[in-house]
């Protein structure tokens, strides 16, 4: 229906711009986009094009977009690496690379090409493997060697046979743990052996009931155990990462007592009838009934605790231990007591009491009237008491109750609580005592702490202060204050003996006279030399013999000798002082000021080196 | 401080213990820990300075705020910490340079006690005296750490402080008593619709529960205070105070030795100033 139809039934004149529509009509209908449209609602228009355009999508692509010929597809062998038989060898197809196929144009030249290829592709691609053999994922399986099982391992229900078999079995069957156990058919190669050499079949048959007793979780728990303990022997718990400790505890966790428990009750669970179940409901709803009601009434006997809960006094009774003060107690006592029977009878009646230990009520009387309900009935002093509904009292009523709750020892062990002999009052740091027992040395003394405690290869800072540790450092400290002390001491005396040393060398060289000082010296050196064994023998005789002796001569003679005598007994622990003194001795001829500034020189180096130490 | 009257009288000779951990964590900026916007291009690390409980119990119940004193340098350098139940006090920062730390810790309103400072030094290098120890101080993520155990000791805690101190141990994540606020006015534990705790465990076995002073018996990672660290140090004490005893002991028999020697050396020198002098 065009629209000149339109006007032939509205009996319109066709004029002269009649045939104007058809060719507009004509331009409009190869616009692609009103493809979609039937002719006649697009007529219905008439001139002006219709502006619904439904979107034409394009269904189709062409199909051979690039004229390329088709790819082709060759069969070839592969083998799969994950196969324990290496000698099988399948085929699939695969397509053949591209540059092949642009090698050859023409087809025949092509297929050619591949036949000959085929030929090839075995042994060229003898090294591709499936692509599904990277799925083959293997257990790693704890390893360990004899040395490692004997140290960590072993076991008394385990021989290290059966734990090998074990480890076989779970690598083999990827610890599927049922297949495993199905399978676990352990003999001890022990009583095989001595079963073939007695030809006694019967004794290798005994050790089965036992085999079979393993059940599931028993080489569950024996595999866990080994993994845990190996995974431990290559890295240490504290340096484990967070999911290896995870696993570690896991594996070390593992208990196979409740794993049983686990599964039996699964297998009740299952086996279970509806009656069984619907049971088993009620008794929850009954279960949970009681246990709301115990709360309800735990609830109401700790209110009635609290209530007989009353504050003690802190003040002090040692004025009620005299019989004087008794007696005048047991007065406000019974003035109390009357006055409160009077006044609140409840109570009373609701505790039957026992007569009241004679300090408490007294200790009472300061806050009977705050704490009204009191009656002067002691709770025992027990654990059981809530503290925390004493703790609730306190703090509405503001009033420190009195009775602090004694600890048990476990308790005290727990909340960190210790008793001490003497304490200052106030919050402290543990380390602060080292620090305290360093602070109160001067700066000298603190480093040559220091040096000995580098010395020992301890550091100066407590890794983890605690009271162990603390009281074993102190310890330390003490020790290594009377090293020092001693080291001072040996110091002082070394300086006095290098002194003495220097004195007698000095008066050596004061009375060695100037000439000849070279073949004095000598013979001195010679006489000593054989003088030596006698002198060290018999030294006291020496020193004693020596002041009665006036000539110059023997006096030096008597020095020299002293002194090698001195160099000789010094030795042993102290080579360079020896060295030293000999060297002083023919140094005598030589500068005074020279030789003393050398010993003492020496003698600093020495006790540098003390300290370096 | 709140008078005394309201938080009772002190406990005579006792002392309460809290361990708990002191230190700094350092991570130098890095693909893995890129630097974040707005920091300034000298910073090379991102470091973290905390107190925390071991185990990361909460140990908010005795300590309410906690202030770092950082380096000057570092803009708004006092940084106040207040304490919310079951997390630790943290600071995090960036920069490039080590310094000491002064971190005071206030304690509740409770304990009437007044704050402690204590000092810790930030580390962003490892640290030790060999370079197997340096190596070994740094993480698998190139962390820094410098940890401190550190035990804080309340001597002679106002009784209402003790009371807190000795109550409501319950195992970590125990739902049923929500630790106080704050450790506020005392209300520890529940009001019965609370489950009642269950018993206590025995000292040593290395549960380590909440408000308490327990450690763990063994290490783990990112946990090396223990008591088997513990035990190792006081170990190692008591061997270096051997090594010291027998050190003192040796020199002191070489004091004997030199005694003599001196002495002798006097006498021979007196007697020689004695005798009559030729020059």
């Amino acid at each position: 229906m065009s629209s000149s139809d339109v006007r032939d039934v509205l009996n319109l004149s066709e004029g002269a711009s009649g045939t104007r529509p058809n060719k507009k009509q004509r331009l409009a209908a190869p616009r692609p986009n009103l493809k979609g449209l039937a002719r006649e609602v697009h007529n219905l228009g008439g001139d002006n094009p219709i502006a619904i355009v439904p979107e034409v999508t394009q269904f189709k692509k062409r199909r051979f977009a690039n004229r390329k010929p088709a790819s082709r597809w060759e069969m070839r062998s592969f083998r799969n690496s994950a196969r324990d038989d290496s000698t099988l060898i399948l085929k699939h197809w695969r397509r053949i690379e591209e540059k092949q196929e642009n090698q050859g144009s023409p087809a025949d030249e092509l297929k050619q090409e591949n036949g000959t290829q085929e030929g090839q592709a075995p042994t060229q691609d003898e090294m591709e493997d499936s692509s599904f053999a990277k799925f083959n994922a293997q257990v790693s399986v704890p390893q360990y060697s004899d040395d490692q099982y004997a140290q960590t391992l072993t076991s008394d229900t385990w021989t290290k046979d059966e734990t090998d078999y074990l480890l076989d079995l779970a690598k083999a069957f990827d610890l599927r743990w049922p297949l495993i156990w199905d399978r676990y058919e352990w003999t001890p190669p022990a009583t095989n052996g001595e079963a073939n050499e007695n030809g006694d079949e019967s004794k290798a048959i005994v050790p089965l009931p036992d085999t079979q007793a393993r059940t599931m979780e028993d080489l569950k728990a024996r595999y866990y155990e080994v993994a845990a303990k190996m995974m431990a022997v290559q890295k240490p718990v504290q340096y484990m990462t967070q999911p290896e400790f995870a696993l570690h505890e896991l594996m070390a966790h593992f208990n196979p007592e409740q794993e049983k428990m686990r599964k039996n009750f699964a297998l009740n669970a299952f086996t279970r009838s509806r009656e069984e179940a619907r049971e088993e409901e009620s008794l929850l709803l009954e279960i949970k009934r009681i246990l709301a009601r115990s709360e309800r009434f735990n609830e109401e006997r700790r209110e009635l605790y609290s209530r007989l809960d009353y504050p003690h006094a802190e003040t002090d009774i040692s004025s009620f231990k005299s019989s004087a003060g008794l007696q005048t107690l047991l007065g406000t006592l019974m003035n109390a007591s009357s006055k409160k029977r009077k006044t609140l009878p409840g109570p009373e009646g609701a505790s039957p009491s026992n007569p009241a230990p004679p300090q408490a009520p007294v200790q009472d009387t300061g806050r009977r009237e705050s704490t009204g309900p009191s009656t002067g009935n002691r709770e025992p002093p027990a654990t059981g008491t809530p503290t925390t509904a004493s703790k609730k009292g306190q703090s509405q009523t503001q009033q420190p109750p009195a009775e602090r709750p004694k600890l048990t020892e476990k308790e005290e062990a727990i909340y960190g609580v210790t008793h001490h002999d003497r304490l200052g009052s106030g919050p402290t740091f543990r380390t602060e005592k080292i620090n305290k027992l360093f602070s109160h040395k001067s700066n000298q003394q603190q480093l040559r702490i220091n040096n000995t405690l580098n010395e020992l290869d301890v550091p100066s800072k407590l890794a983890m202060p605690t009271s162990a540790t603390t009281s074993q450092y102190e310890q330390l400290l003490g020790a290594v204050n009377s090293l020092l002390e001693a080291r001072k001491v040996s110091d002082k005396l070394d300086g006095e003996i290098k002194i003495e040393l220097a004195k007698k060398a000095e008066r050596e060289k004061a009375n060695a006279p100037p000439d000849g000082e070279n073949s004095k010296a000598q013979e001195d050196s010679s006489k000593e030399n054989a003088e030596k064994g006698a002198v060290t023998t018999a030294p006291e005789a020496e020193t004693t013999s020596k002041p009665n002796s006036p000539d110059p001569d023997d006096v030096e003679e008597g020095d020299a000798a002293k002194n090698t005598e001195a160099a000789g007994a010094q030795k042993e622990e102290e080579d360079e002082i020896g060295v030293e003194g000999k060297a002083a001795r023919p140094g005598s001829s030589g500068a005074a000021q020279k030789r003393s500034a050398s010993v003492l020189s020496t003698a600093s180096d020495k006790s540098s080196k003390r300290q370096k130490k | 401080m709140a008078p005394p009257n309201q938080l009772g009288k002190r406990v005579k000779l006792t002392q309460v213990r809290r361990p708990f951990i002191v230190g700094s964590t350092a991570l130098p900026f890095s693909e893995t820990n890129p630097r974040p916007a707005g920091v300034p291009d000298n910073h090379t690390h991102s470091w973290q300075v905390f107190v925390k409980g071991v185990e990361d119990t909460d140990i908010t119940y005795w300590l309410r705020r906690v202030q770092f004193k950082l380096h000057e340098s570092i803009p708004n350098y006092v940084r106040m910490v207040d304490g919310e139940p079951g997390k630790p006090f943290v600071v995090n920062e960036t920069g490039w340079g080590e310094f000491d730390i002064a971190i005071k810790l206030y304690y509740v309103n409770d304990s009437g006690e007044k704050p402690q400072t204590l000092y810790h030094y930030l580390r962003l290098h490892p640290y030790g005296r060999t370079e197997e120890e340096k190596q070994a101080m740094i993480m698998e993520n190139g962390e820094i750490r410098s940890w401190s155990y550190e035990e804080q000791l309340f001597n002679e805690p106002f009784d209402v402080f003790y009371r807190i101190l000795t109550s409501g141990a319950v195992p970590r994540g125990w739902k049923g008593a929500a630790p106080p606020a704050s450790g506020g006015k005392g209300k520890g534990g529940g009001k019965g619709k609370n489950k009642a705790p269950p018993p206590l465990p025995a000292p040593d076995s290395g549960d380590v529960w909440e408000r308490t002073a327990m450690i763990p018996n063994s290490n783990r990672p990112g946990q090396p205070f223990s008591r088997e660290t513990e035990a190792a140090e006081v170990k190692k004490l008591r061997d270096a105070q051997t090594t010291t005893e027998e050190w003192s002991q040796r020199i002191l028999q070489e004091l004997k030795g030199k005694e003599d020697l001196l002495a002798k050396l006097k006498a021979e020198n007196a007697a020689a100033a004695a005798a009559p002098k030729p020059s």
